[in-house]
């Protein structure tokens, strides 16, 4: 089944078309990568179907569900995590965490969120406020949200960026953990050696074209663009 | 009821915040302070003419408060892109603004409790035995600059120049809000039996129930747009 | 409705509310200062009345056009409505202008006073701010869907506020200059009758014919813009 299915998608802002009839399909437990050179309008893909934009021309599905007319529907089924933290800087991290999830209608217990936060090492910051936090320990605590609301598809805007080493590898373990479960996760990204880890098919996006191809020839390939 | 429970989280992230950083109550505290200052010095200070101003100079004071307040009350939402996740957020959008709404009445009501001692100290005034009207015509009052400067805000906040977009939108469109508290604070003040000035009262309440239902509706489309 | 056919639809009949209204117009103008007799009590300065009220007249009627545009705006979302909500803002401030100007001139002979907080003439100044406002608002966003959003919620907002302002200036007012002036309309003659229904419908359909070509031109400004971005879709050619 197609957890995403983008029909001819265009999308300009005032003086520049960055999107110009994309089409795109992911399956339903899969994790698509995209890359492409700054500007090709990785991030306003993303948006679209994270339902932050409307596309000038052309219909999108999540899950099955039409974009335009089911919006509410498709947002519950979807999490971003892009370049904006949503934090407030004078709650704690816990607090953030509650206030997050809280505001989605659900209220996960202590010990859940105790778990949430180990497997993303931010554990013993807990009672920080998150205004001392940095930009990586950030990105963690998305990911602990993302893996608290375990939503059916999961956008990843340079899910790498800012992350260490470690972080790095917690990130595509979570992946992992996430396309095993059914969900679906979209994500643009610069790193090929990391992405092939986790990665079940590529797609490069240059100028509105999307060239897709499987991991191998992306490792393989001497430039993607 | 998840969207009085939406209300609820959204106020409780505002008034803890304000707790633990008291950036917005005390700008407006010391702004307001200023404004009487300077006020102090503008006129002369003897009790008739005091008497005739003094509704005038309490409103010019507490409008220059919800400049800054209000006008600030969105800044924490863009600050790590938390309208983004608004946006995405499936629940009813309304009820974000109920909650910001809430939060400002609160901080703004509370700024103004502060300040009536202040002017009874500086301008000799006796209000103690007119406490209660004075305090329910502060109340429907800033209601509805509350309420009208909520909406602006969310529609302020995101654009170029929104110092002073901010308060050129709101100062024309809350002129009932003035008279009607002006009027009802001349007559609390000058002792008149309550039924000479209870119809601005109704006058204000009506313009609170317009625009807190009007704003209500109207939020969805700063989000969604 | 496609925008292109839209457009076409103004594009053939906008020569002739421009026809009509020169027509009126001139027909309420000759009537108005030639034929028609002066004004018992106020003299020859009653015929400012003849473009004062009008002008005051279509300034309602462009807000309130702005106000059904705005709505329509938010319901359907189509650019060219957004470029003709940005129109009859644009007239409704040149009106809303005329009209507080027109009623200077005539408040000085008349009332011996530029200006009184009249509730007309209040509203009338909160309406100018906003359309002020609305139109600064629109210059400092660049997203277009963001512009059209907010510019239009800004435009509700304030027409729903212009009868409570109203309201209150009018018990404000009613408590502090207490009738020594009489800003409500003179009684009008028969023969005066004739040059203020021409004024008044010329205004009117003047009114119509620039938020027509207004609007085509607004459009063609957007269009431009996109196709300097390299951007003309084929469904908007």
């Amino acid at each position: 089944m197609n957890a995403i299915r983008g029909i001819a998608l265009s999308k300009s802002f005032q003086h520049y078309q960055v999107l110009k009839e994309v089409s795109i399909e992911v399956m339903q437990g899969e994790c698509y990568a995209l890359f492409g050179p700054n500007g090709a309008g990785k991030t306003t893909l993303l948006r679209i179907f994270a339902t932050l934009h409307r596309p000038n021309s052309g219909t999108f599905e999540i899950m099955g569900m039409d974009g335009k007319r089911e919006r509410t529907k498709v947002r519950e089924a979807i999490f971003m995590i892009g370049h904006g933290s949503y934090l407030y800087d004078d709650l704690s991290v816990k607090e953030n965490i509650q206030f997050a999830i809280g505001i989605r209608g659900w209220n996960p217990s202590d010990a859940e969120i105790k778990k949430a936060l180990d497997q993303v090492g931010i554990g013993r910051f807990a009672r920080l406020r998150s205004r001392y936090l940095s930009a990586g320990m950030k990105k963690r605590l998305s990911i602990a949200k993302a893996l608290l609301i375990r939503p059916k598809v999961l956008f990843l805007d340079e899910g790498y960026a800012s992350l260490d080493e470690k972080g790095v590898g917690m990130m595509n373990e979570c992946i992992r953990e996430f396309t095993e479960a059914g969900a679906t996760v979209l994500m643009t990204t610069h790193n090929r050696a990391v992405t092939a880890e986790v990665a079940h098919r590529v797609g490069v996006l240059t100028r509105s074209v999307l060239t897709e191809m499987t991991v191998n020839e992306m490792v393989e390939a001497d430039a993607l663009f | 009821m998840h969207f009085f429970r939406l209300i609820r989280w959204i106020a409780w992230k505002d008034l803890l915040s304000e707790y633990r950083n008291r950036e917005n109550v005390s700008s407006m505290f010391f702004f307001a302070l200023n404004v009487i200052l300077i006020f102090s010095f503008s006129f002369s200070l003897d009790p008739d003419t005091i008497k005739e101003i003094m509704p005038g100079i309490i409103w010019v004071a507490f409008g220059f408060t919800a400049i800054i307040g209000l006008g600030k009350s969105f800044l924490i939402e863009v600050n790590n892109d938390c309208m983004e996740y608004f946006q995405t957020l499936p629940g009813p959008k309304g009820a974000i603004y109920l909650g910001k709404f809430l939060g400002n009445f609160l901080f703004m009501l509370m700024v103004e409790i502060i300040l009536f001692p202040l002017f009874v100290l500086f301008f000799n005034l006796s209000i103690l035995d007119q406490a209660l009207p004075l305090l329910l015509v502060s109340s429907v009052a800033t209601f509805g600059l509350s309420a009208l400067g909520t909406l602006f805000s969310a529609l302020t906040v995101q654009i170029r120049a929104r110092e002073v977009m901010f308060p050129i939108l709101l100062l024309p469109l809350s002129v009932p809000i003035f008279i009607g508290a002006v009027e009802a604070t001349r007559g609390a003040l000058s002792g008149d039996p309550f039924s000479m000035y209870s119809h601005w009262i109704e006058l204000l309440t009506v313009f609170d129930v317009i625009f807190v239902v009007v704003s209500f509706w109207i939020f969805e489309f700063i989000l969604d747009y | 409705m496609t925008a292109t056919r839209f457009i076409g639809i103004l594009r053939k009949y906008e020569k002739w509310f421009g026809i009509v209204a020169l027509i009126l117009i001139s027909a309420g103008l000759y009537t108005g200062l030639v034929t028609s007799s002066a004004d018992y009590f106020q003299g020859e300065v009653v015929r400012i009345m003849y473009v004062h009220v009008p002008f005051a007249q279509t300034a309602m009627l462009a807000y309130s056009t702005l106000f059904f545009c705005s709505i329509w705006y938010l319901w359907k979302r189509d650019a060219i409505v957004d470029n003709a909500c940005h129109a009859a803002a644009g007239l409704a401030l040149f009106f809303t202008a005329g009209g507080l100007i027109t009623g200077a001139i005539w408040g000085k002979p008349t009332w011996n006073a530029w200006w009184v907080w009249d509730p007309r003439l209040t509203s009338f100044a909160i309406m100018f701010l906003t359309l002020v406002g609305y139109l600064m608002l629109r210059t400092f966003l660049d997203d277009v869907e963001k512009r059209a959003t907010f510019a239009a919620i800004l435009a509700i907002i304030g027409f729903i506020d212009l009868p409570i302002i109203h309201f209150s200036v009018e018990w404000w007012r009613s408590l502090h200059q207490p009738l020594s002036v009489s800003t409500r309309g003179v009684s009008i003659a028969p023969d005066m009758l004739v040059p203020f229904a021409l004024m008044s419908f010329g205004v009117g359909i003047l009114f119509t014919y620039m938020l027509m070509v207004r609007t085509q031109l607004l459009y063609l400004e957007h269009l431009l813009e996109a196709k300097q971005g390299r951007f003309l879709s084929e469904a908007e050619l």
